[in-house]
């Protein structure tokens, strides 16, 4: 009984605090919501879409082809060189919503376009580019992009699409040099009309297994359909939220526990030990706080994403393990940490370095998404507490209960290990 | 029914090499005021601290009730209410929610904690402050309350560690006149204090702590006759002062005259006589008098007695 009356006082003073209340609350949802923005998902209504700006893009073709092949047939249409399909390919519908294309003549005028602003990137394909690819001469041939330095996703996007294009290009020559070699070995000599008509087909087969329209598909929230497709943004957002809930929960853990030290400070620590009242039971209270504050935080903020950002947490019960999992290893990791310093001084050093940096890590793999260092941090954030779990929420989320459990199992013995720890050293200073 | 309230023997603590309780014994009895007096650092603080509980003696024993604090600590703390020295409240939250806190840690529930609350409330005449947060009280106001955290449960014995220090006059009064209805209620009280007056009001009887150790202990009266009765005749002066204390020893009727701080102190069996022998003889060695402090005997001048030095050192 008075385990539950120190429990509830502390978690009544915890919500009284303006302090605590930004940290539990203010500053994981802020955080979602500074994403949201960034993202445009938030403030616009029902057709609030994650949208790419369109890059208005010039297209220098100064490839002659090759005199030995006359063209290249595609989807009904005949293009004299390779370049020519390229630039024909980035006109394409399905890459409209990307980039506005316009060709140019001149390398000077398409720059001059750049530099003034009217465009945000200038793709040059050089005159011999379709002999170069196609392999019929050794020669290499360099398409130079041109971009205004200001932008960045747009004409990186844009990129991505030329050079995907171009390695299936390359693919055409390496695959011409294959069968060339082969069939030298079986002493057969292809003619030149039959070496032009390879040409074509392998660039067709190419070009239709590398089309930009086929391998990029961009979701937004009023474009994902169904129950089973979830948007972008909303994903983002997940991610984020989730991130910043562990790194925040931990935060409450370790203020939670630190109201141990401060109650020795204030006197009022003693006072309790005064009262007929065992040294176990009250400590016990101090715990229980911790882990009730937590559980309340934890909660808020799962619903709250879910009703204000729409946020899919996945099944309920999958949820769980998670939940369980946080609760008792942010309480657990707050004991062991404060166990360890004297006075609330020292706290500071905690919340400045310790849990900012275990914080950090744990939930690093929200931010390396996408980058080279994503496989690296799928496995590094495991060595501290709070990627346990970050893992066990996205094994939720994406309905594996078995890792799930897995991980929240991991948490748990987390947990258990530094509970044990620094409610030894707890009752053994307070003894 | 135990008779003594409280009885302490032989307590001994050191912390890291300072000895801060050195062999201390006494019994207080039911109903007494018995205060610990003594200059900051004496061991008072560490003395009630084992005896509440809160810190272990190296050497020695405690009874509170009649329960060994040491072996039995649950029921001899249901029967102590202690008021520390520092204020040790929650000053976020309100006063009654305080008293409701420290009540439930006492074990009161529902009306019996409803019906103390509000009866400390009136003691301690914050019945009209009890919902804004403490953070917002005056020091006396924060004085009292940390006081009426300590009566909530209506123990049978009551220590205040100094519970008037940095108070207004009409704060430290409310606290004394509360001390003594306690009293007359029948409550034990071990009150710890530097204030002399505060210990010559309130106390039965009076312990003299100095260096961990205690160096009287008796009545009001019967630690006056320590210093036998004796009028202190406080000097300052200027010239020298070893030829006025050698002029002043040949004096008849000068017991003893020591030097503190600058201030020359003589025990005199009657001071209204002796004193224009005092100036004579100054004059006769070259030393200029300027100012005399006259002072019937008091616990001020037994610790000055007992230890050379003044009790506020």
């Amino acid at each position: 009984m008075k385990t539950l009356t120190i429990a509830l006082k502390d978690l009544s003073r915890s919500f009284r605090s303006f302090f605590a209340l930004a940290f539990m609350f203010g500053v994981p949802v802020l955080t979602t919501l500074l994403f949201a923005f960034l993202f445009g998902g938030v403030g616009s209504g029902e057709n609030a879409e994650f949208t790419i700006p369109t890059t208005a893009v010039i297209v220098v073709n100064q490839d002659t082809g090759s005199p030995t092949i006359p063209g290249f047939d595609l989807e009904g249409e005949t293009y004299s060189s390779l370049g020519a399909v390229l630039a024909g390919t980035l006109q394409e519908d399905n890459l409209s919503e990307l980039m506005s294309v316009s060709l140019h003549a001149e390398i000077e005028t398409a720059k001059a376009a750049v530099d003034a602003k009217d465009a945000g990137l200038a793709v040059i394909i050089p005159p011999d580019f379709t002999e170069a690819a196609t392999g019929l001469t050794d020669q290499e041939a360099i398409i130079t992009f041109y971009q205004d330095p200001e932008l960045s996703l747009g004409p990186q996007i844009v990129q991505s699409i030329v050079m995907s294009i171009v390695d299936g290009f390359s693919s055409t020559s390496l695959s011409l040099t294959a069968i060339n070699s082969v069939l030298a070995v079986n002493d057969i000599r292809l003619s030149q009309e039959e070496q032009i008509s390879l040409v074509q087909d392998l660039s067709r087969a190419a070009q239709s297994q590398t089309d930009p329209g086929d391998s990029l598909t961009l979701l937004s929230p009023a474009s994902a359909g169904g129950d089973s497709e979830e948007s972008l943004l909303s994903m983002i957002l997940r991610s984020v939220m989730a991130g910043m809930m562990i790194f925040y929960a931990f935060f409450t853990g370790t203020t939670s526990a630190q109201m141990i030290l401060q109650e020795e400070e204030d006197g009022t620590l003693q006072r309790m030990f005064i009262t007929p009242t065992r040294t176990r039971t009250i400590l016990n209270g101090k715990i229980l706080a911790g882990f009730l504050t937590v559980v309340v935080q934890v909660t808020v903020l799962l619903v709250f994403a879910n009703l204000v950002f729409g946020i899919n947490w996945g099944p309920f019960l999958y949820l769980v393990p998670f939940t369980i999992g946080l609760v008792a290893l942010s309480g657990a990791f707050g004991l062991f940490i404060m166990s360890l310093v004297k006075n609330t001084k020292q706290a500071g050093v905690i919340y400045g370095g310790v849990l900012t940096f275990s914080g950090m890590l744990g939930i690093s793999s929200v931010f390396t998404v996408g980058t080279p260092a994503e496989a690296a941090f799928k496995i590094i954030p495991l060595v501290v507490p709070q990627g346990w779990a970050m893992k066990s929420i996205e094994a939720a989320w994406s309905g594996n209960l078995s890792q799930s459990l897995l991980f929240a199992g991991g948490m748990l013995v987390w947990a258990v290990v530094l509970f044990f720890i620094g409610n030894t050293r707890f009752n053994k200073r307070f003894a | 029914m135990a008779e003594q309230a409280i009885k302490v023997q032989k307590l001994d603590k050191h912390f890291e090499g300072v000895h801060a309780v050195n062999d201390v014994s006494f019994e207080i009895h039911q109903g007494e005021i018995f205060s610990l007096l003594g200059p900051n650092g004496a061991g008072k603080t560490t003395t009630i601290n084992m005896i509440s509980g809160l810190l272990s003696p190296d050497a020695g024993q405690v009874w509170l009730m009649g329960y060994s604090v040491e072996d039995n600590p649950r029921a001899a703390k249901a029967e102590l209410g202690v008021v520390p020295q520092d204020i040790a409240l929650y000053e976020d939250i309100s006063a009654r929610a305080n008293l409701n806190f420290w009540g439930k840690m006492y074990g009161l529930r529902g009306q019996a904690l409803s019906e103390r609350v509000n009866a400390v409330l009136g003691l301690i005449g914050l019945e009209d402050r009890d919902t804004g947060p403490v953070e917002k009280f005056s020091g006396g106001m924060k004085r009292r309350l940390n006081v009426g955290v300590a009566l909530l449960h209506e123990p049978q014995v009551i220590i205040m560690d100094e519970p008037t220090v940095g108070i207004d006059p009409q704060s430290r009064r409310q606290i004394l006149d509360s001390v003594k209805q306690l009293r007359a209620q029948g409550v034990t009280i071990l009150y710890t204090t530097h204030y002399m007056e505060e210990a010559q009001e309130l106390s039965d009887r009076i312990a003299i702590m100095d260096h961990g150790e205690i160096i009287a202990l008796g009545t009001h009266n019967e630690l006056i006759e320590i210093v036998g009765e004796l009028d202190r005749i406080s000097l300052s002066i200027s010239g020298d002062s070893q030829k006025a204390k050698q002029a002043w020893k040949k004096l008849n009727g000068v017991e003893e005259v020591t030097s503190d701080d600058g201030i020359l102190h003589l025990l005199v069996t009657d001071s209204n006589r002796i004193l224009p022998g005092v100036f004579e003889a100054a004059a006769a060695v070259g030393v200029h008098i300027t100012s005399v402090d006259i002072r019937e005997p008091n616990l001020e001048a037994v610790f000055l007695h007992l230890t050379g030095r003044a009790l506020r050192d």
